[in-house]
């Protein structure tokens, strides 16, 4: 205690802002702590670990993840929360699918991108009007939304897998430039534009003003309606961002795509430090939990405990964000007291 | 004047909640009569048991200003101990008991990360959503267990003078449920505590107490439902109860309880409850599509609401 003390002396002239900001940035540096921990863990026991072709495998499984986090770690800044964003990817793979596949409607590979992307954004668009114009939690909305959209799936489907995906569209998957994987090169795009926008631009700042206080927001004279709205449609945008790059890695398109991805992404988010409550939340702590949580199947795998290892996957996610929030609580306690003292 | 009395009517939602229960149940006597029958009905109804039992806690829960997305993932974990203590022989009704004291066990470390550790309850339960899940399917390695023994099934399929003995679970517990919401000074501490947490803390409710009895309860309600399955189904595995916690919020915020807290009935949650069930049911005898259950149960979810706000403009 009288070491942190110590610690903070010469700070003491410093604001409440840039307290937060310090403890923000602390989680940060725990989390990139834990990463190298895991990391030096496992590379320790398996020497393979490391190995460039592994590495690129996780950085791309984890691919999705990121980009969606990027928006999703608005949607909760902002307060709100998307839990449907999985069902979304389903319903949009299945339409990107279909829309290609030579047994249903044989569109180019760019046009039927192009209609995914737009869909995705009326998508978020849909879930963003429900919650600023039609007032009604987004939880609930989600909740609905998670539910109609896995109807819509397999009603597209039909019941049926759509294999014939033609080569430009396997490319956008598995495809690379340079050496670069596709879907890395996209995810890094839209992570080092989603830092920018949170951190250099009056965009960000309203996103984050809006979190933190929506009555002074309001009061400040942002508009809540338009910027919630705009960032639910941002995720939908980027869900089908991710769908694109991500799905066509296989060859099969099946209405089971995307089912539990928004519980790992709404994961990914908070123990990247990202306040449930809103006004709080870095994406680069987000991209560091995607990292953390998107690895442990590969983690499990390297550790060699015997195949029946990755059954425990879940539950190792599960006792990760226990761990955040208990570790969170701490710090909270800590803060509290030197903030009384 | 009339106009204010007709606004201050408390059972609006009920009303309409009943309304379409009864408009769904004529549009179904008219395309499809059997739908109706007291047998087709009587055979649906085994369906409905895990469904109403988890909606019980959850409505005190969602009155609090909380929620539980775990039920489904405890079930599953209840269900895999029900099925492994049979497979190393014990007594199914010895397991069955057994579910429910790790239900119970489950649910009251939820209730300790948001009481004690206070943590928001929806990124408790999203982690011991995943985690319980997780348990399920490391200690059951995925496999399932079946075969058990006839008696047992009488839980989930038994009746005793006509009534389902899954359905006297429930009335007990309804009538429980009721009656401390109700007519209880609990019951008045679990509104104060979703109309305002820091002024019941102030005025000396026990808050944390009460949270912490209301998340063990989910999941014991979670560790009977899962029992009740297993011996309906005569299997128990990791993979039961996936969305039921959707399912279960569904009927709850369609019954009228508010997300926001403060505001909720039993009664409410039981037509909610009944909602649901008559009208997947009734989809899936229709047109026997599950796709069509998922969208019409999703939509019914967001309108329910969306008509609550309109028609109750002063609410957030």
């Amino acid at each position: 205690m009288s070491k942190k003390r110590a610690a903070t002396k010469h700070g003491a002239g410093l604001g409440i802002g840039q307290m937060l900001g310090r403890l923000a940035r602390q989680r940060e540096y725990g989390m990139l702590a834990l990463l190298a921990l895991t990391v030096a863990a496992v590379q320790s026991i398996n020497h393979s670990f490391l190995a460039a072709g592994n590495l690129s495998d996780m950085l791309v499984q984890c691919a999705p993840a990121a980009i969606v986090a990027c928006g999703m770690t608005f949607i909760i800044v902002m307060g709100e929360i998307d839990i449907s964003v999985g069902s979304m990817m389903g319903l949009l793979a299945a339409v990107v699918g279909v829309l290609v596949s030579k047994h249903h409607y044989g569109m180019s590979v760019d046009l039927s991108v192009l209609l995914t992307l737009l869909l995705g954004g009326c998508l978020g668009f849909i879930n963003g009007l429900l919650v600023t114009v039609g007032r009604v939690p987004s939880i609930i909305v989600t909740l609905g939304m998670l539910t109609v959209l896995r109807g819509v799936t397999e009603m597209v489907l039909g019941g049926e897998w759509v294999t014939d995906l033609p080569h430009g569209l396997r490319f956008l998957g598995t495809g690379s430039l340079a050496g670069v994987p596709i879907c890395l090169i996209v995810a890094a795009v839209v992570a080092v534009a989603s830092i920018v926008v949170a951190t250099q631009t009056p965009l960000g700042r309203r996103i984050y003003a809006v979190g933190s206080n929506p009555d002074a927001a309001r009061i400040a004279g942002l508009h809540e309606t338009r910027l919630k709205t705009l960032v639910f449609t941002l995720t939908g945008f980027l869900v089908a961002v991710a769908t694109v790059v991500s799905v066509p890695q296989l060859s099969v398109i099946e209405s089971g795509i995307g089912s539990g991805f928004e519980l790992l992404v709404v994961t990914c988010v908070v123990v990247g430090g990202t306040s449930i409550k809103g006004g709080k939340g870095t994406i680069v702590g987000s991209l560091l939990g995607v990292l953390l949580l998107g690895t442990v199947r590969t983690d499990l795998i390297f550790l060699r405990l015997g195949e029946m290892s990755t059954y425990w996957e879940r539950a190792i996610q599960g006792a990760f964000i226990l761990a955040a929030v208990l570790v969170d609580h701490l710090v909270r306690r800590r803060g509290t007291v030197e903030a009384e003292a | 004047m009339g106009r204010q009395r007709l606004q201050s009517f408390p059972y609006w939602h009920e009303v309409i909640l009943a309304a379409m229960l009864a408009a769904l149940l004529v549009f179904a006597r008219s395309v499809a009569p059997e739908f109706l029958y007291p047998g087709a009905q009587a055979e649906m109804s085994t369906h409905i048991w895990e469904l109403a039992l988890l909606a019980l806690p959850m409505t005190l829960i969602i009155i609090t200003g909380g929620i539980d997305l775990s039920v489904g993932s405890t079930m599953a974990m209840c269900a895999v101990v029900l099925g492994l203590s049979y497979q190393a022989g014990i007594s199914p009704w010895v397991g069955a008991l057994l579910a429910v004291l790790t239900g119970a066990a489950a649910g009251a470390a939820n209730g300790v990360f948001v009481a004690k550790v206070r943590v928001h309850p929806l990124i408790v339960t999203l982690a011991t959503l995943a985690a319980y899940r997780g348990v399920a399917e490391g200690i059951s390695l995925a496999k399932p267990v079946s075969g058990f023994p006839a008696g047992f099934t009488v839980l989930g399929l038994g009746s005793v003078a006509g009534v389902p003995i899954p359905g006297l679970i429930f009335a007990v517990a309804l009538l429980a449920a009721a009656v401390v919401l109700g007519k209880t000074t609990t019951g008045r501490s679990i509104y104060a505590i979703g109309h305002n947490e820091l002024a019941s803390r102030f005025s000396g409710i026990s808050v944390d107490r009460i949270k912490l009895a209301l998340y063990t309860l989910s999941g014991t309600a979670a560790g009977m439902a899962a029992a009740v399955f297993v011996a309906r189904r005569n299997t128990a595995k990791a993979d039961i109860g996936q969305g039921m916690e959707l399912d279960v919020i569904t009927a709850v915020v369609l019954g009228g309880t508010s997300i926001y807290g403060g505001r909720g009935r039993i009664v409410g949650t039981l037509l909610g409850v009944l909602l649901i069930h008559e009208t997947r049911e009734f989809v899936s005898w229709q047109w026997s599509r599950d796709e069509l259950i998922f969208i019409v149960v999703g939509a019914l979810l967001i309108v329910s609401v969306l008509l609550n706000t309109v028609l109750s403009p002063r609410r957030r």
